[in-house]
């Protein structure tokens, strides 16, 4: 595995014009954010001049922002909570053998097979108030008397894009949790059988504190994602009506490509990136606590 | 035994039986309305199953959503993200596996840094970069941004497999007097194939799957990715031609989703990167 001796100079240098790359798209436009922020910038994004700490002031007393945090939190706390609370179960399931569990994996996984913005242009068709299967699935079923037109008020819509966040969401984090549970020996179930544990008691006691680990994983991924996810919302409402739906992301693109608020989106990006580092450097935690120094 | 599993067949279903409607709904939706007449989707209440099939919309669709060409600029930027990304991320994978110097070790991490960040919160720094270099509205800036994004991504993928290549062959074949450059080529990249292969299918999936960057770099219609292209039949339109959307969709969604399904569990291994071992 380990080479047994350092390898020639020119060899390293091989792996070089690669990570000035990727080290560059990322140094070279945080740098862009970070002269931005302190900059009167134009629509087209010329800097006019330094206003230091303006924009920074701007942003921390816009009522809207304040609401695109808060919005953001609900936004990430719901997709991720529902997508953990789903998933845990699905992947016990998932893991055990039953009749068609094979097509049942396949089902399960097919959300994640498409594209976010494919995928939340076909549910904005879904939601239409008159031609949309919801209304006709829900009237079908006896649980809606009228028409809604679900994406034209952020208290029907948000929430609805909560749950398309959840369902393209599940996917992965079963995937992981799907991971962690064929690491679990089946022998220990059996020993628990035995014992006369039922299968409820099994999971309780054996199967949680197992997955357990892989749970904080899929959290903290998945929180990463969530939280900078922006087509589901862009897609089917921009943020709208008013700003209704707006979380940082969206509000963040609105001002700099719409409003021509380039400076006052730096720093709603720097925000951003600050938050990210900080959950990055609790998954690398996370990550590297149970396993040994590598070889 | 064989009662015992049958009866959690049953008790199987039933529990994911929600999940697995709510799975299927938007592709049933899909099939239904790219199946149905321009008159048929706009009948109250809509049918699940078309009246009558029509093919038509995918023909007629080619021309009305700009598809042909859309199309062409999605394989030119995800064709040669992938060519740029392997030709950057092998040597870069190679060397972070083999070597042990301090040094790398720091660039490993620091590249698995990067994974972290998401392009959403650089876009704003991203498109000062396509002004300076002069390359708004550009295809090549989707590729230029795409290889530095993803190539992390790649090599680290790529890593973990020539980890499992023994070392002993290479030096074998030193003693016969064969060059790291030969190396390279004629053992660790042909051993490595298969990873290469994975990871050069989810780079060509991630750049044709992003939707950010291509939105705020393309500015003309003849320029746009098929993502943005069927995007802009929707977004801020009055009036949308679903029949003729649903059917893009399709057609852009299926062949994707097919090679997505086949491959997508060694995609987890990427995605949580030595976590889950």
């Amino acid at each position: 595995m380990a080479s047994p001796r350092e390898l020639p100079r020119y060899v390293l240098f091989a792996g070089l014009p690669g990570l000035l790359l990727a080290m560059f798209i990322i140094a070279y436009p945080l740098w862009r954010v970070l002269a931005l922020s302190v900059a009167d910038v134009s629509r087209f994004g010329k800097v006019r001049g330094f206003v230091g700490l303006e924009n920074y002031t701007n942003i921390l007393t816009d009522y809207e922002f304040l609401a695109c945090v808060v919005r953001s939190l609900v936004w990430t706390a719901g997709v991720v909570g529902g997508t953990i609370f789903i998933s845990i179960p699905v992947a016990i399931i998932l893991a055990r053998d039953f009749y068609g569990r094979g097509l049942a994996r396949v089902i399960v996984m097919l959300p994640w097979a498409v594209s976010l913005t494919m995928m939340a242009i076909i549910w904005r068709w879904i939601l239409n108030g008159e031609f949309g299967m919801l209304n006709h699935s829900l009237r079908g079923l006896g649980a809606l008397d009228n028409n809604v037109v679900w994406l034209a008020e952020a208290a029907t819509a948000f929430p609805l894009q909560i749950m398309i966040g959840v369902l393209v969401s599940v996917p992965f984090a079963t995937t992981i949790l799907l991971g962690g549970l064929s690491s679990v020996p089946d022998d220990l179930y059996e020993a628990a059988a035995i014992e006369g544990a039922s299968d409820w008691r099994q999971h309780l006691t054996l199967t949680l504190p197992l997955l357990r680990p892989f749970i904080k994983i899929a959290i903290v991924l998945n929180v990463i994602y969530v939280f900078n996810s922006f087509p589901i919302i862009w897609v089917t409402t921009q943020g709208g009506p008013g700003n209704g739906t707006d979380i940082l992301v969206t509000y963040l693109y609105k001002l700099a490509f719409r409003f021509g608020k380039m400076g006052d989106a730096a720093v709603v990006s720097l925000a951003m990136f600050i938050l990210l580092m900080g959950l990055t450097w609790l998954y690398v935690k996370l990550t590297t606590k149970n396993e040994p120094a590598q070889a | 035994m064989s009662r015992r599993k049958l009866r959690r067949t049953w008790l199987s279903w039933l529990a994911l039986s929600p999940l697995v409607v709510a799975s299927l709904f938007p592709f049933a939706v899909l099939l239904s309305s790219a199946l149905k007449s321009p008159e048929e989707i706009h009948d109250i209440p809509p049918r699940w199953i078309p009246l009558e099939v029509t093919w038509e919309n995918f023909i007629t669709m080619w021309d009305d959503v700009g598809f042909g060409q859309a199309l062409v600029n999605s394989l030119v930027v995800c064709g040669l993200t992938v060519l740029f990304t392997l030709i950057l991320a092998v040597p870069l994978a190679y060397v972070m596996s083999r070597s042990r110097s301090q040094k790398t070790k720091f660039a490993q991490t620091f590249l698995l840094l990067t994974q972290m960040v998401p392009p959403m919160v650089l876009v704003l720094g991203l498109f000062q970069l396509a002004i300076a270099l002069g390359l708004v509205d550009t295809l090549s800036s989707l590729i230029l941004i795409y290889t530095g994004f993803f190539l992390a991504f790649a090599a680290w993928m790529m890593r973990s497999y020539i980890d499992s290549i023994p070392y002993e062959l290479e030096e074998a074949a030193m003693l016969e007097g064969a060059s790291r450059l030969r190396l390279l080529i004629q053992i660790v990249v042909p051993l490595a194939l298969p990873a290469i292969a994975v990871t050069a299918i989810f780079t060509f999936i991630n750049a044709w799957n992003e939707f950010v960057l291509a939105l705020t770099m393309l500015r003309s219609d003849d320029k746009y990715t098929l993502t943005i292209q069927i995007f802009s039949q929707v977004g801020g339109r009055y009036v949308i031609a679903w029949h003729h959307v649903m059917a893009a969709t399709a057609a852009a969604v299926v062949p994707v989703a097919i090679v997505f399904a086949m491959i997508q569990k060694y995609m987890v291994r990427g995605l949580t990167m030595g976590a889950v071992k």
